[in-house]
């Protein structure tokens, strides 16, 4: 039998800062709710977009933050086998987070011990299903997957 | 994101957060929550069933905060109430195990007394 492939994408350009961060979650959730994305998932890929611009933002340096963020929002479905995929590109310094893995950052044994640096890979790896990296073009080009099952 | 707070006895300070934790409503936030919990008596319930999203800058502050409970002798525990979203995210991140997160709220104020 064929695979049935329903492509969707939706794209938003902002600038690099917290607020207009916020203008890409009002996005994210409208383009996922219009295609259909449960609410579960929608909130995993809300977490891993907050983190992925946070870190744009604050460790991307002045590349980053003088050129615009693209995102890109895909809905794929296959015989009730369901895939978003949120990329995000910028500008900034070259930084690939698939890379990191939760052995990178072991959990502290105390609240003394506890540094918050890292937390926001840990919770990109934690909600997302995949991540894959490339730098082209002298931009990041990060994407985030979730899935999830339907009944066909 | 809103926050509020009330003292109650024992030295006992709730402090209410709700909206959207993000990395904008926290730093939003990260001033006065710093504040509250440094002037706060022996203990700290931080109250999250309002809150919609965490992000780890909203984990930064609740752990600055912690930490500065800490230092002078007191503690601060959280209360979440059924909310999943938060629950998920202390627990993916082990926060949970650094600042005891309670579903009941007279458990989380117990736990100050113990």
């Amino acid at each position: 039998m064929p695979e049935s492939v329903t492509p969707r994408r939706a794209e938003l350009t902002i600038r690099a800062d917290t607020w207009d961060a916020r203008r890409a979650f009002a996005w994210l959730e409208s383009a996922a709710l219009a295609h259909r994305v449960p609410v579960e998932q929608i909130v995993r890929l809300d977490h891993c977009l907050d983190e992925a611009l946070a870190n744009v933002i604050k460790h991307g340096g002045p590349a980053a933050l003088e050129s615009p963020v693209q995102l890109q929002f895909d809905v794929r479905r296959s015989e009730g086998a369901c895939t978003a995929e949120l990329s995000v590109a910028d500008a900034g310094t070259t930084f690939d987070p698939s890379t990191f893995t939760a052995d990178k950052a072991p959990r502290p044994a105390s609240l003394a011990a506890a540094n918050p640096g890292g937390l926001g890979l840990v919770m990109i790896r934690n909600f997302s299903d995949d991540l894959s990296y490339c730098r082209s073009e002298n931009r990041n080009h990060l994407t985030i997957t979730v899935t999830w099952t339907e009944a066909p | 994101m809103a926050i509020r707070y009330e003292d109650v006895n024992e030295g006992v300070r709730r402090i209410f957060l709700s909206g959207r934790l993000d990395t904008a409503g926290s730093e939003q936030i990260a001033p006065e929550f710093a504040a509250l919990t440094e002037s706060a008596g022996r203990g700290v319930v931080v109250h999250l069933s309002d809150v919609k999203f965490l992000s780890s800058m909203g984990i930064r502050a609740l752990i600055a905060g912690a930490k500065a409970q800490q230092a002078k002798g007191g503690r601060m525990v959280l209360h979440v109430a059924g909310n999943e979203v938060v629950a998920r995210t202390l627990e993916a991140t082990g926060i949970d195990e650094l600042i005891p997160m309670f579903e009941d709220e007279e458990d989380a104020e117990r736990a100050l007394r113990s």
